[in-house]
């Protein structure tokens, strides 16, 4: 066995990652990696890369024990990897890149550009990939990014290549590309694990693969022997839905979205509309830019093209001003980081969006403000000492009831919720869902994003996909599966 | 997002050669003005030595800058420097250790700071500022928060006032520097480095770059050009003052961030670093010589460097 991982468990801050997973792999062997979001597979490869230091558990290379305690020492044992995340840096150009953590070609006492250019490009020539080496990462477009990537890893001695999506950003033709490299890779005797939500490459490219579900090792089989139902059954446990109440009766459009693009290019093509009494459930997988479409909607990231229509008025330059002040509000799944501002108090917290209403004359009227603010907390049932009380003490499900609160100070009549129950507890959850609801009932118009498929068909009235920056087709919620869904995302 | 060709070219033109057009522009407007005492040979050369100490504190903060980090104790550390070597002069230490010792004293102070920003993930603006209250501190112990300049050996003052024809040596050293730390940023490993960590330290890392070591190496290698250019400014005015090189400071970063914007890529160069040095000396020569008064050459001085600061925003490929 060229890798065995043994009894691996990993938690951040109390929160299992991994529990007791086993890995092995053979030489020649190209294996897929399949799960859901939040199932592991990151942390998995992170701890294999040395980015993570292992939990408990023991991890063997070539039947010896290994630490793989820095980046360093595992791409030393030939491990190299192809991220989700992309690791070039920006301001150097394509040798450059290519080169990193690599020994540098020294003549005459000073880098050898000439032999390093050339060994870039034989590689980029042997692998039939064409790029413009002198050219910084930051000006190459994402797929031509994932390219130098590839030639990066191959630049070095390979026993086992890890692609973390490799194909997200690519286009066809590029793709075709990368999967020669592994196949060609494989004949040479190297491992690939291979992580993707794109199952037709599973069944393509993989000899076996490996199912993770909520950190752990559900089975590994032979590709041949399963099929696409199969493994998605596997990876969602084949829970069917409740089917709870929906409605039915909508009123006026009061969101709607048409050809939205954002500048970054994540997002290449949202349409959306949503009616009042509505739940709209927008599902996707991780970096189908679902996010980043509620962000070019709320006006927090700059839009390439596309219009945006809120309560009826077109946001001639959408900012996040604007959108508040036409009524929508924003639940950002960033809880932590964009959402709350930790040093502050839940009171503080709670007013950061109206500040400026409770002033008279330009001086805060602290009495008003505290009604207003008390009203909240008891509507939304915050359990907290007092208003006064710093906001990261509370627990996650009453930091999310802090975000909610806020939200409603400015009676929104659109809101827009990223993944709202994320690390909040079962109880908690239930009561952001009757929150939802009873918004939607008052004739709010509520997005509702999650990345769990399960809990966006228990709230949402209508189910829209998005898969690659670009939004599906639009479903109505009766009857309404987790495969009909899941086969919409996995569609190629 | 449509960009239009020929606007593109036209503005990385500008962010390449604009720099170095921006001194080209400010030499001529004196030149104009004042023919006969600004353009001459004399005070062309003149002025590469008065530029010459600010470019040598200058490069150390390239360094610096390079791997993301600022360190504010370089204008202390030259100070430290200049005093120290005064003191082992005037105590009769020979002129070689006089002019070497301080150096392994630099050394030291650069791997504190680099260890405590590396190691700690300080703040290198904080961490360095404290330091460099310290280092004022030491430096007053050392003097006495008197000038040191009595009983300085004749031979102290050698290498900031020599000149071999009619070059100052100042201004050869100048040079040497340069091209010695433009050797290691741009053609040795330890400089590629230093620019990958500044360009993302996560993708460095994750690369395999030992981020710790390089940042620690490039707190030394500043430190250590601070107090080169504190010595040689003891030794060009033949005295040791407290406070000599804390004026430096600013202006060192100013001309690494003029500098910034002559690179393509918006990062800190030693090329650039010099064009931004050269600026700065130009400016203050002929705005002495139109008899400028102080105040308002440090309107003008410190307009550009916000300018300056302005166009390398605006240079950054992202835009952003």
């Amino acid at each position: 066995m060229l890798l065995e991982m043994k009894h691996i468990s990993k938690s951040f801050h109390g929160v299992q990652a991994l529990k007791d997973v086993d890995l092995s792999l053979k030489a020649g062997e190209v294996r897929g990696l399949v799960g859901e979001n939040g199932a592991g597979k990151s942390t998995l490869i992170k701890l294999l890369t040395g980015v993570y230091r292992r939990g408990k558990g023991e991890i063997l290379w070539n039947g010896q024990a290994v630490a793989l305690s820095s980046p360093a020492q595992s791409q030393s044992l030939g491990i190299q990897a192809i991220h989700q995340d992309r690791t070039l840096i920006s301001t150097f150009d394509g040798i450059e890149n290519a080169y990193l953590g690599l020994s540098y070609p020294i003549r005459h006492g000073k880098i050898d550009w000439k032999t390093m250019e050339n060994r870039v490009r034989t590689t980029m020539e042997s692998l039939g990939l064409e790029l413009d080496l002198h050219k910084a990462a930051a000006e190459l477009p994402p797929p031509q990014r994932t390219c130098l990537e590839i030639v990066r890893a191959r630049m070095r001695e390979c026993r086992l290549l890890i692609l973390d999506e490799p194909t997200a950003a690519l286009t066809e033709r590029e793709a075709e590309r990368l999967f020669s490299v592994v196949r060609a890779l494989k004949e040479s005797g190297a491992a690939i694990l291979y992580v993707t939500h794109r199952l037709d490459e599973i069944f393509r490219l993989t000899d076996r693969v490996t199912i993770l579900r909520n950190g752990a090792v559900v089975d590994t089989v032979e590709t041949a022997e399963v099929n696409r139902e199969r493994l998605i059954a596997m990876m969602t446990d084949g829970a069917s839905v409740q089917a709870p109440s929906h409605a039915s009766a909508f009123g006026d459009v009061l969101l709607e979205a048409r050809d939205v693009a954002s500048r970054d290019g994540i997002v290449r093509r949202g349409d959306l509309f949503a009616r009042s009494g509505e739940i709209l459930g927008l599902f996707g997988l991780g970096g189908s830019g679902r996010t980043e479409l509620l962000e070019c909607i709320y006006g927090s990231r700059p839009m390439a093209s596309g219009t945006v229509e809120l309560c009826g008025a077109t946001q001639k330059k959408p900012s996040s001003a604007s959108s508040l002040d036409r009524g929508a509000a924003l639940i950002c799944e960033d809880r932590r980081g964009k959402a709350l501002i930790g040093s502050l108090d839940v009171r503080d917290n709670i007013l950061l969006t109206s500040i400026g209403r409770f002033a008279m004359c330009g001086v805060s009227c602290r009495r008003a403000e505290n009604a207003a603010v008390q009203a909240q907390i008891d509507a939304l049932g915050i359990v907290l000492a007092s208003m006064e009380q710093p906001v990261a003490e509370l627990s996650g499900g009453n930091q999310q009831k802090t975000v909610f609160a806020r939200a409603m100070m400015t009676n929104p009549r659109v809101l827009l919720c990223d993944e709202p129950t994320q690390a909040v507890d079962v109880k908690t959850r239930g009561e952001i869902h009757r929150l939802l609801r009873q918004k939607a009932d008052e004739g709010c118009v509520v997005v509702f994003v999650s990345s769990d498929l399960g809990e966006v068909l228990e709230v949402a009235d209508t189910v829209q996909v998005m898969r690659r920056g670009e939004t599906g087709p639009r479903m109505e919620n009766k009857n309404l599966t987790v495969r009909q869904v899941l086969s919409c995302c996995y569609e190629t | 997002m449509p960009v239009n060709r020929k606007t593109d070219a036209l503005r990385r033109g500008a962010q390449t050669y604009g720099t170095a057009a921006a001194l080209l522009v400010i030499v001529l407007a004196f030149s104009a003005i004042r023919p006969s005492s600004f353009c001459t040979l004399t005070n062309f050369i003149n002025i590469t030595r008065q530029m010459s100490l600010l470019v040598v504190i200058s490069l150390g903060a390239t360094v610096v800058m390079s791997v993301g980090e600022f360190d504010l104790s370089v204008g202390q550390m030259a100070s430290l420097g200049g005093v120290a070597a005064a003191q082992l002069a005037v105590a009769g230490v020979p002129l070689a250790l006089c002019f070497t010792l301080p150096l392994l004293a630099a050394a030291a102070v650069g791997l504190v700071n680099g260890w405590v920003v590396a190691r700690f993930r300080a703040l290198s603006f904080i961490t360095t500022l404290g330091m460099s209250t310290v280092l004022s501190g030491v430096v007053y112990r050392l003097s006495g928060g008197a000038t040191v300049f009595e009983n300085i050996p004749k031979g102290f003052s050698v290498l900031g006032t020599a000149k071999l024809g009619r070059i100052p040596l100042l201004s050869i050293l100048m040079l040497g520097f340069v091209l010695l730390l433009w050797f290691l940023m741009r053609h040795t490993p330890t400089g590629r480095k230093f620019y990958a960590i500044g360009g993302g330290e996560e993708a460095a890392r994750v690369a395999g770059i030992p981020v710790k070591r390089c940042k620690l190496l490039a707190f030394v290698l500043c430190a250590v050009m601070a107090c080169v250019a504190g010595m040689l400014i003891a030794s060009r005015v033949g005295s040791a003052n407290t406070t000599a090189g804390d004026g430096y400071f600013l202006k060192s970063y100013a001309a690494v961030f003029i500098g910034c914007t002559a690179s393509r890529r918006g990062v800190p160069n030693v090329l650039g670093t010099l064009l931004g040095a050269a600026i700065l000396g130009v400016l203050a020569n002929g705005l002495t010589m139109l008899q400028m008064p102080t105040y308002m050459q440090d309107i003008i001085t410190g307009a550009i460097i916000i300018l300056a600061v302005v166009a390398q925003r605006l240079g950054r490929e992202d835009g952003q």
